[in-house]
């Protein structure tokens, strides 16, 4: 059975001297001790895992890990500068909360433009619709510009637009928080539906009882390696046990790479041409 | 353990698809997002509608306004011996209001989509595309006013080389598509390119038969074989002289020399193709 996501040897380069904003590059520099050449910094690098269909995979991991930068190359926004990556069947990334509005259109308009932004056909959209409207529970407002919406409805209606199609692969940054306590409630049980839905997931969270409860398998990133893998409540145990370190003001002991994440021995027999998506 | 690293990674090291491969995969993302581009177009329409009392009146008079400084300036306070001079500015005024705009939205349409970049999967063409695309409505309005001075006032001007404008319109849509490209994948890494862009597109026009037409400087392009080279390797000199040979003076245009444009426009368009798609792996990481 293939495998529902396949990375091997990622590797994700950042330019330093391409990145113009400071607080990025600044962000960027606290990171850089791994800095490779001048200019250079490897964001990720030799990450392999695989989730099998059915599983989730928890990524956890100090600020600045690279968990963010995972996400990205898995939904296929950042490209990898080594290695390759394979992710079998429609994607979604929770990543997407109101991301493509545009402030003059209404509602209903901004519904259609982010799914044709996130690539959903035309009609799968229209037949969502009602579905996406109903849940963000906008009453007239959906015919109205979305600059007159309050951040909340604003979150509402990006939350049901994001959560409007189920996907094969779910990609979760942080269990989302958005709105009053009614429909934070209502978005959590969404969440969950869409989770017991998906194939597999990949959730990066910094709440360990997410980790624990709703994953099978654990990452542990630390400064673009992956340093710790397998069950959750191990891998939780160890970066607990980090952070509390780091929490005192002192600098844990560097844990090796783990090249291969241990769910399964890589083969290198396969080509690149067979992986690349 | 990292010599055996090095061995994994050479394996899995990333292939970038070939020449032809690129020009494909860019057109096949253009025609399975023509729903977006439509989209991007259309938002930006009603943008530019919105909050203004005459709406999109405004794209009608926006050209006349711009026609009416140069009648001002040109015809009335410099007397120009140029017949009929609002039609034959206007003839280049409208093209050039699609290309001006075109490129400066292009110049803003990677930068200012950060936040949907950095978290959607989408072909990033889509964006300079559409930049492209939505001047071809601003010119299509603009026809309007065009056509209302054709008939009411200039109705000796009039012939069925009007009908030809889509042919030359074709070749400019080839040529801004190329410049948005190049604006929109540069800008990104040199934000220069927005502060420049204005004042290029200003000379760039003066520099080109808008104003006045090839007979008006027809004694400095051939005494001066260089400035007559340069002058002729503008495409907006063959457009607009295209322009006005269907609408002002209406004959056939010059086939052979806008031919050569379309050639070259399309061989820029390549180019600016392979570019934009080379540089648009990083646009997530830049901007």
């Amino acid at each position: 059975m293939t495998d529902a996501i396949d990375v091997r040897v990622l590797g994700v380069r950042y330019n330093l001297r391409l990145t113009r904003k400071n607080t990025v590059r600044e962000s960027f520099r606290n990171l850089a001790r791994r800095r490779q050449g001048p200019g250079h910094f490897w964001a990720l690098r030799d990450v392999s895992f695989r989730v099998p269909p059915g599983e989730s995979l928890a990524v956890i991991g100090p600020n600045g890990a690279g968990k963010s930068t995972l996400l990205q190359v898995l939904a296929g926004i950042l490209q990898p500068d080594e290695g390759a990556i394979q992710v079998n069947g429609r994607i979604s990334s929770l990543l997407t909360l109101g991301a493509g509005f545009d402030a003059e259109l209404s509602g209903r308009d901004n519904i259609l433009l982010a799914g044709a932004f996130m690539g959903i056909p035309h009609g799968d959209m229209m037949a969502r619709m009602p579905g996406i409207i109903e849940f963000a529970d906008l009453g007239q407002f959906i015919d109205a510009p979305i600059k007159t919406y309050s951040s909340g409805m604003n979150a509402r209606l990006g939350f049901s637009i994001a959560t409007a199609v189920e996907p094969d692969v779910l990609l979760l940054d942080e269990v989302l928080g958005t709105g009053d306590a009614t429909f934070r409630a209502k978005s959590q049980a969404r969440v969950v539906e869409l989770m017991k839905a998906a194939r597999a997931i990949v959730l990066v969270t910094h709440d360990m009882s997410w980790a624990r409860e709703f994953c099978n398998h654990a990452i542990l990133l630390e400064g673009g390696n992956v340093v710790a893998a397998g069950e959750p409540d191990a891998v939780v145990r160890v970066h607990e046990e980090r952070s509390e370190v780091r929490r005192a003001g002192g600098q844990p002991d560097r844990l090796p790479p783990i090249a291969d994440s241990g769910l399964e021995p890589v083969a290198v027999t396969q080509g690149a041409a067979a992986l690349t998506r | 353990m990292t010599q055996t690293n090095e061995a994994i990674r050479d394996a899995y090291r990333p292939v970038r698809p070939g020449f032809l491969q690129t020009l494909r995969d860019t057109a096949g993302e253009i025609s399975t997002r023509r729903r977006l581009i439509l989209y991007l177009v259309r938002a930006d329409l009603k943008k530019r509608g919105a909050d203004t009392v005459l709406g999109n009146v405004w794209w009608i008079l926006d050209p006349l306004l711009t026609m009416l400084v140069y009648v001002l300036l040109i015809s009335i306070i410099l007397k120009t011996e140029i017949d009929a001079y609002p039609l034959f500015v206007f003839c280049a005024i409208l093209p050039w209001k699609w290309f001006s705009s075109s490129v400066a939205d292009a110049v803003t349409c990677i930068t200012t989509r950060e936040r949907i970049i950095k978290q959607v999967n989408f072909p990033k063409v889509v964006l300079p595309m559409a930049a492209a695309t939505g001047g071809v409505a601003s010119f299509t309005f603009g026809l309007i006013p065009l056509l209302a001075m054709l008939v009411l006032l200039y109705r000796d001007h009039v012939s069925v080389w009007v009908l030809a404008l889509p042919a030359v319109a074709l070749v400019q849509f080839v040529f801004t598509l190329a410049v948005a490209l190049l604006a929109a994948a540069i800008t990104v890494f040199y934000r220069d390119v927005g502060n420049v862009a204005n004042h290029v597109l200003r000379i760039w026009f003066y520099l080109s038969p808008a104003l006045y037409g090839a007979e008006q400087v027809a004694d400095l392009t051939k005494s001066q074989p260089a400035i007559g080279t340069l002058y002729h390797l503008n495409p907006f000199a063959t457009l607009f002289e295209s322009y006005r040979d269907l609408i002002y003076v209406g004959q056939a245009p010059d086939w052979t020399a806008l031919g050569l444009v379309l050639l070259a426009s399309l061989a820029l368009l390549v180019v600016a193709v392979l570019i934009f798609r080379r540089l648009e792996p990083a646009f997530a990481k830049v901007i």
